[in-house]
């Protein structure tokens, strides 16, 4: 509540943007958009300048190119004209000359064009790459909460087990290993000492040739190519919801309710779905919410690794060339998912968690 | 006829030590339509003899030895034969449970609407229309307005709200036994009051057992027939609430009614009992309850005195200085215990 003073209140609007915007704030929505615009902003910000005191320009590069493509009949300041002139935005005007401009068209939607396969726009680059990321990374990811949820939840009921020992150990032991690691290890086994897997065969996104569609073929040629990254992935995130979901179940199992619920003669079935399990996996939604956020920015190690061209292997791309519109573009979009798959945890946690997000009440 | 028979039940819990021997040889008989207070300080095996009741006891326990013998329509069963599902069906249709936590025994993410229905499921009511029927019948009857309590959240009720919920939904499938654990712990002096007063109509209207477990011997003799007194996991003492009261004769029994504050007495009359109960595992040679006791004479640390009649058949204690205490509190049956050595 905002102290209104009751007495000796003046007749007339008087407009205080502080007031206004202090109702805003205390606005759940309107609090939620603001903080994520101001989140965009901010990460936007530090990119921007930070990519550009990255050694060595996307000018500087280019014209060293055209030097050596032409085996030094080029001079150095032709070289430079020439390459300033591919370039849609001016790199030698004054920093904050370009931030301003960038922020502009940034705010009409607008992230420009790559510096290096002149003209296309950062736009259809990111399209052209996302669903690739989308597909292996989500996959790898659903995969990996359902199993894990699953085993965690065996776990827990057997606890002390020899499979309860099996599954923690198993998972507390994959949750630590990178997932680079997981990767090279796999090639070195399967693929060069057992040679069960031909990995030259799975690079890619899929096999040239095929022309991409929802048929038969194609579907079942690019799980073909997302077999490994979708594994590592899965293997790499599993541990982590097995361990969360046993100890979440663990704690679950120890509740009042669940006696109670024992007491009053319920099914286990309905025991272990809606008494237990529904209330051990309410913690884990907002850690699969922040892990959904960070699917775009895709899996960069494993990408090249296999070299399969999702949003991760085109942001090293980007920045080896030093092309600044796609680095900004992908690290924009990923922000942008992160602070949704925020927001979206919250609206989801307080429709799964009666106690949050409903004030007041019957209580007495 | 009696409604539950137990009878030489003994419940060790299996720790790294060895196994604690939490309830020892307990026998008493629950008739119908009465209540049994059982009664004793925490730790003297009272809530896990309840839990054993309906074998709920938690992992790491075991039942060493007894029977519970449960008689419905002169069919008697013993609870610790019953198969997974008989015993799901025994537990809350014929005995349900009030506990301590009542305010964490309801499932927080979902309605009390459905608790009501999952209880109702689990024993085979299947019409959503009767069982909300019945549900809004026993809120009404434990004083709560169903419109309001049924599609609420457990967190949207206050502590005796949920009392009173789980009160109504012990009584859905109309048990024959309810067992209530320390019902009114949680609870403020007001709302206590409501409560017991709650029970004692709805056991005058609807005429179920009660067992009713307390630390607090006002609240217990004010809604029990017969108390039992719980020392180290033994019965101790077993008597008519008038006799526990005036002519108590185990010194350990009158020991918890010395401890009880009373209106009328001095300030001084609060006596606490001095030392701890004895270590559950290692249990001392003799009477578990000599080193605590001002009676107490060699003879007393040789066996553990079994629990016999005195004055009367209905009144036993397992005291073998019964005489004593008898003699210390003299002849006259008119004052409570408490003013009497005040």
């Amino acid at each position: 509540m905002t102290a209104v003073p009751v007495a000796a209140k003046p007749i007339g609007v008087h407009w205080n943007p502080r007031r206004y915007l202090g109702g805003m704030w205390r606005h759940p929505i309107a609090r939620a958009i603001l903080k994520a615009t101001l989140t965009i902003w901010v990460t936007t910000t530090i990119t921007f300048f930070l990519i550009r005191l990255m050694p060595g320009s996307p000018v500087e590069l280019k014209i060293d190119e055209l030097i050596q493509s032409s085996n030094g009949a080029i001079s150095y300041e032709d070289a430079r004209a020439i390459a300033s002139s591919l370039f849609a935005i001016d790199l030698s005007a004054p920093l904050h000359e370009q931030y301003l401009s960038f922020m502009w068209s940034l705010i009409h939607l607008d992230i420009g064009k790559s510096f290096l396969s002149s003209g296309t726009s950062v736009t259809s680059i990111i399209l052209a790459v996302l669903p690739w990321t989308l597909f292996s990374v989500g996959t790898g990811l659903l995969l990996s909460f359902i199993v894990g949820i699953a085993l965690g939840l065996l776990a827990a009921y057997r606890r002390n087990s020899l499979l309860d020992r099996v599954i923690s150990t198993a998972g507390s032991v994959v949750s630590s290993v990178p997932n680079y690691l997981v990767a090279i290890m796999l090639i070195l086994f399967l693929g060069v000492q057992a040679r069960i897997i031909n990995f030259t065969a799975m690079r890619g996104a899929y096999s040239p040739g095929l022309q991409p569609g929802l048929y038969p073929a194609f579907v079942g040629d690019i799980f073909f190519h997302a077999a490994m990254p979708i594994t590592i992935y899965f293997l790499t995130q599993i541990g982590q919801w097995i361990l969360s979901m046993r100890s979440a179940t663990l704690s679950a199992l120890e509740e009042d309710y669940v006696t109670a619920a024992r007491a009053r003669g319920l099914t286990d079935g309905r025991i272990r779905t809606a008494y237990v399990g529904r209330n051990a996996v309410l913690p884990l939604v907002t850690q699969l919410a922040i892990s959904v956020g960070f699917i775009v920015g895709g899996a960069a190690i494993i990408e090249q690794i296999f070299a399969y061209q999702g949003v991760g292997l085109r942001l090293l791309d980007a920045v080896r060339q030093r092309d600044y519109p796609v680095i900004q573009g992908i690290v924009l979009l990923t922000t942008i998912s992160v602070v949704v798959a925020n927001l979206a945890a919250d609206l989801v946690y307080s429709k799964l968690d009666p106690r949050i997000g409903r004030a007041g009440g019957a209580a007495g | 006829m009696s409604v539950l028979s137990v009878r030489g039940l003994s419940i060790d819990y299996l720790t790294r030590r060895g196994p604690v021997h939490a309830v020892r040889d307990v026998s008493f008989e629950l008739e119908k339509s009465e209540t049994l207070a059982i009664i004793g300080e925490s730790g003297s095996g009272k809530t896990t003899l309840a839990v054993g009741l309906i074998r709920l006891s938690p992992r790491g326990t075991k039942v060493a030895k007894g029977e519970i013998l449960y008689t419905k329509n002169g069919m008697t069963n013993d609870i610790r034969k019953l198969d997974d599902d008989d015993l799901r069906e025994y537990r809350w249709a014929e005995c349900a449970m009030v506990f301590q936590a009542a305010l964490n025994s309801f499932n927080p993410v979902i309605t009390i609407w459905e608790q009501f229905l999952d209880t109702a499921r689990a024993h085979g009511l299947n019409d959503r229309r009767r069982v909300h029927d019945r549900a809004a019948e026993l809120l009404d009857l434990v004083h709560l307005d169903a419109g309001r309590v049924l599609p609420a959240f457990p967190h949207e009720l206050s502590g005796g709200m949920k009392q009173r919920v789980l009160i109504a939904l012990a009584l859905m499938l109309e048990p024959q036994m309810v067992i209530l654990d320390e019902p009114t712990t949680a609870l403020d002096i007001l709302t206590q009051r409501s409560i017991i007063d709650l029970l004692r109509q709805l056991r005058q209207r609807l005429g179920f057992s009660m067992i009713f477990i307390s630390h607090d011997l006002s609240i217990a003799a004010e809604l029990a027939d017969r108390m039992i007194t719980m020392y180290a996991g033994r019965v101790v003492e077993h008597a008519r609430v008038a006799d526990m009261f005036y002519r108590p004769r185990h010194p350990y029994s009158l020991g918890l009614l010395r401890a009880v504050p009373r209106v009328s007495g001095a300030l001084g009359s609060v006596a606490s009992i001095p030392g701890s109960p004895p270590d559950l595992v290692r249990l001392p040679k003799g009477c578990t309850y000599a080193a605590r006791c001002p009676y107490a004479i060699d003879a007393c640390r040789e066996a553990d005195p079994p629990l016999l009649p005195v004055d009367t058949p209905q009144h036993e204690a397992a005291c073998i200085r019964w005489q004593h205490v008898a003699e210390v509190l003299g002849s006259d049956a008119e004052i409570p215990v408490a003013e009497k050595l005040a």
